[in-house]
């Protein structure tokens, strides 16, 4: 891609991303207008615009309760996306993501067990959660491609299977883990379903390390990603360390997936039909593909979470649930197409 | 470049794939490694290229081991063309070739126009270059092959690794890829290594040839050393005429089948006459079914006596371009005497040989089945003025006329399993007049 090209496609993708935070900040119960919305945040953020005319409530409403939900939502979007591309682009398999490999229910796993040991035996240490479950996740990931990986290569059946089967066995831990919680049951259960709600700039900071870091790296080996693509061994040829740069990846792109777990809950589909919408426009270079996914993804979660507290307003619907109902038809479509048309 | 393998083994599991091999490459050689399936040739391939560690041995490429360069200085010195296979992602050409940059880039190092300009370079020595903006997954094997190859050659190596190139392309594609990689080593001075299935191929365009076998080496050095009727029966198990090509000298192996790998003799035999290129194919098939074959009168330096000493045969051979003589006609009734059945090929009629008429037509007036093969009817073949043709009409009268190889091998089979069958049933007073 040329570079002015380049340039044009991270400025669009940018430019929604704002105009969509924005946008979704002034969607609400409390309706404000999208330019007093602008104001609120940019005053806060540049000192640029002067917002001493808009009411305190209405800026506390934007800025303490809607843009933190906002942002975070963005954040996890762009990270589940990012991770998505890695497995995809690693395992060179169309149908991986942090959520068909098992990776989110090992950090779900993770994540809940921290929740009933903080409950049961008042275990508390700061990042308990983004810790447990950054450990499920990477476990749950290990075991998976372990067991899909037949002769040094993991096909797609395999691959899948092992997921599911993993998935399926992580979902009976953590029921269980709830039938042992009793009282803390449901704080689990809408942490699980996914949702972004009374999420606040503390869950922010949280997270966002981790994320900045895991992004940087990723990006860090674009290029190992694309070489990879041609096949490991062609990669060994190229001068990739292919079995070094393999396991920096999985746990790095685990390690983000974990983080946006740790916060979010089980978001599905993000990671998987992300990239492959944004690869029809930019191709297979991680270069391009890796930033463009993340920007996509952040959109795309910040309007789901819109959906989600907006649709049966005043009731939430965990985001989880609109990811999955625009992913799951998506992923049956790729699956239907596989043969022929899928490409990395 | 000069590489050194030096003792290489490599065992997986239990089974040693390769066993003490050593040999040498000479900077800016084109050297083949052959053998047959499973010997261990893409094992070595996949030594030298570091994909697979050996269990003993070494490798040393140039001065230093191949342990002690890092995977990019590896890259920057030696660069690997795999066996063809599909692309599952959306790069275009140039994207592909520019990926053999990798190794001389930073982490975050962009290309330079150095980088494109040597990217350009090699598509145009490939052939690629209209091709530049294309997505891998449009073009053909061949096509493809030769963008790998290009992405190789951007790589700047100094030794080229193939494993068979051109193992899924046509006589077309394989001639075009392998010319490239002859010229590259030629003109660029390219040292190349290339694992290769086609014998001849492998004659035609190295100046090497490495033949392993149970993974150790069996023969090494220039293809006219290696492609030995020998090595190639010992390896292949295969029985093969080597020739040398007809224009460049090299030698080029011809399956021969026949008695040493058909089913066993019937002891039943037939006797051919044959001459001119009329008689090549069908001995073969004969051989091939398991008869005892005999031939006879055939000069000297005929494609058919050539044939019959390939295939072993016993023959009457006459000197080259001589009419038949008294002695040698002699032999040849003889010979026909302790034959089953007497086959008259196709031959050219001329005054040189009208002696092979006249013995056909003294075995079928004995009553011995005489099969004359007349495929080409339409065609003169009588240089005589008609006395070849009275004398063949003659054999044709006696005789048992059929327009078809195939007709005849029915018949002949018909009429062995008849004797046979009259043989075991009814004893010696109800055999056949043949005998």
């Amino acid at each position: 891609m040329k570079r002015e090209h380049k340039f044009l496609l991270y400025l669009s993708l940018f430019s929604v991303l704002v105009v969509s935070v924005v946008m979704a900040t002034a969607i609400g119960a409390v309706a404000v207008p999208p330019g007093e919305t602008f104001r609120v945040i940019f005053s806060r953020l540049t000192g640029l615009f002067d917002s001493s005319d808009i009411p305190r409530t209405t800026t506390a409403i934007i800025w303490n309760l809607r843009l933190p939900r906002v942002l975070l939502a963005a954040l996890i979007g762009a990270s589940l996306a990012s991770a998505g591309v890695t497995f995809q682009g690693l395992l060179r398999n169309p149908l991986a993501d942090p959520f068909t490999i098992g990776v989110s229910s090992g950090a779900a796993t993770g994540a809940t067990l921290a929740m009933l040991l903080r409950q049961l035996y008042q275990l508390n240490f700061p990042q308990m959660i983004p810790l447990f479950a950054f450990v499920g996740a990477f476990l749950a990931m290990f075991f998976v491609y372990n067991l899909a990986r037949i002769g040094g290569q993991v096909p797609v059946v395999t691959l899948l299977l092992a997921g599911v089967v993993v998935s399926s066995f992580l979902s009976a831990v953590i029921s269980l883990l709830m039938v042992l919680s009793g009282e803390s049951m449901q704080g689990i259960f809408f942490w699980l379903s996914g949702g972004l709600m009374m999420r606040s700039w503390t869950e922010i900071w949280f997270v966002l390390p981790y994320l900045l870091l895991g992004f940087a790296i990723l990006y860090a080996y674009a290029r190992d990603l694309n070489v990879l693509l041609m096949g490991e061994e062609a990669a060994l040829s190229l001068g990739v360390n292919v079995e070094v740069t393999k396991k920096i990846l999985l746990v790095v792109a685990s390690l983000v997936t974990a983080a946006a777990v740790s916060v979010s809950g089980m978001i599905g589909f993000v990671g998987l039909i992300i990239p492959h919408a944004v690869r029809i426009v930019t191709g297979s270079d991680h270069r391009i593909l890796l930033p463009s996914s993340a920007l996509v993804g952040a959109s795309f979660l910040v309007w789901a979470d819109v959906v989600a507290r907006t649709a049966m307003a005043p009731k939430e619907i965990p985001v989880g649930i609109i990811t999955a109902f625009v992913g799951a038809p998506f992923f049956i479509y790729l699956l239907r197409k596989k043969k022929s048309e899928i490409r990395l | 470049m000069k590489i050194e393998i030096q003792d290489l083994s490599f065992t997986y599991g239990s089974h040693k794939v390769l066993d003490g091999t050593t040999f040498q490459v000479s900077p800016g050689t084109f050297v083949g490694i052959i053998g047959p399936n499973g010997s261990g040739k893409t094992t070595l391939l996949k030594l030298l290229s570091r994909i697979l560690k050996p269990t003993a041995g070494c490798v040393v490429l140039g001065e230093q081991s191949l342990d002690s360069l890092t995977q990019k200085t590896l890259a920057r010195t030696m660069a690997v063309v795999a066996q063809d296979t599909n692309a599952g992602y959306q790069f275009t050409v140039e994207d592909v070739v520019l990926m053999g940059r990798a190794p001389y880039l930073g982490r975050f190092q962009a290309e330079s126009l150095e980088d494109y300009e040597i990217v350009r370079q090699a598509l145009e020595v490939t052939g690629c270059i209209h091709l530049r903006k294309r997505s891998i997954t449009e073009l053909s094997g061949g096509e493809r092959q030769r963008v790998t190859i290009a992405r190789a050659l951007a790589q700047q190596p100094e030794v080229l690794l193939l494993d068979e190139p051109t193992s899924h392309l046509d006589i077309g594609y394989q001639q075009e890829i392998l010319d490239l990689v002859k010229r590259l080593s030629t003109v660029e001075g390219l040292t190349v290594v290339a694992v290769l299935h086609d014998l001849n191929l492998a004659a035609y365009y190295c100046n090497e040839l490495v033949l392993v076998h149970h993974g150790k080496i069996r023969a090494c050095g220039p293809a006219t050393e290696v492609l030995t009727a020998d090595n190639i029966e010992t390896v292949y198990g295969t029985r093969v005429l080597i020739t040398p090509h007809p224009v460049f000298g090299t030698p080029q192996v011809s399956l021969l089948s026949g008695r040493g790998n058909g089913p066993a003799p019937k002891d039943e035999q037939v006797h051919v006459i044959a001459g001119g290129g009329s008689g090549g194919e069908l001995l073969r098939d004969l051989c091939e079914a398991g008869y005892d074959v005999t031939v006879g009168v055939l000069n000297v330096g005929d494609s058919d006596w050539e044939a019959a000493r390939a295939l072993g045969l016993p023959l009457v051979s006459e000197a080259p371009f001589s009419s038949i003589s008294p002695e040698r006609h002699t032999d040849n009734v003889a010979m026909m005497q302790k034959a089953q059945a007497v086959i008259l090929a196709e031959i050219p009629l001329g005054h040189g040989n009208l002696l092979n008429l006249e013995a056909a037509l003294a075995a079928a007036n004995e009553g011995k089945p005489v099969y004359v093969l007349e495929e080409k009817q339409e065609q003169n073949r009588d240089f005589t003025a008609g006395e070849g043709q009275k004398l063949l009409n003659l054999v044709k009268e006696k005789g048992i006329v059929l327009t078809e190889k195939t007709q005849l091998y029915r018949a002949l089979t018909e009429q062995f399993r008849l004797s046979g069958n009259q043989l075991d049933d009814l004893g010696d007073e109800a055999r056949p007049a043949v005998d």
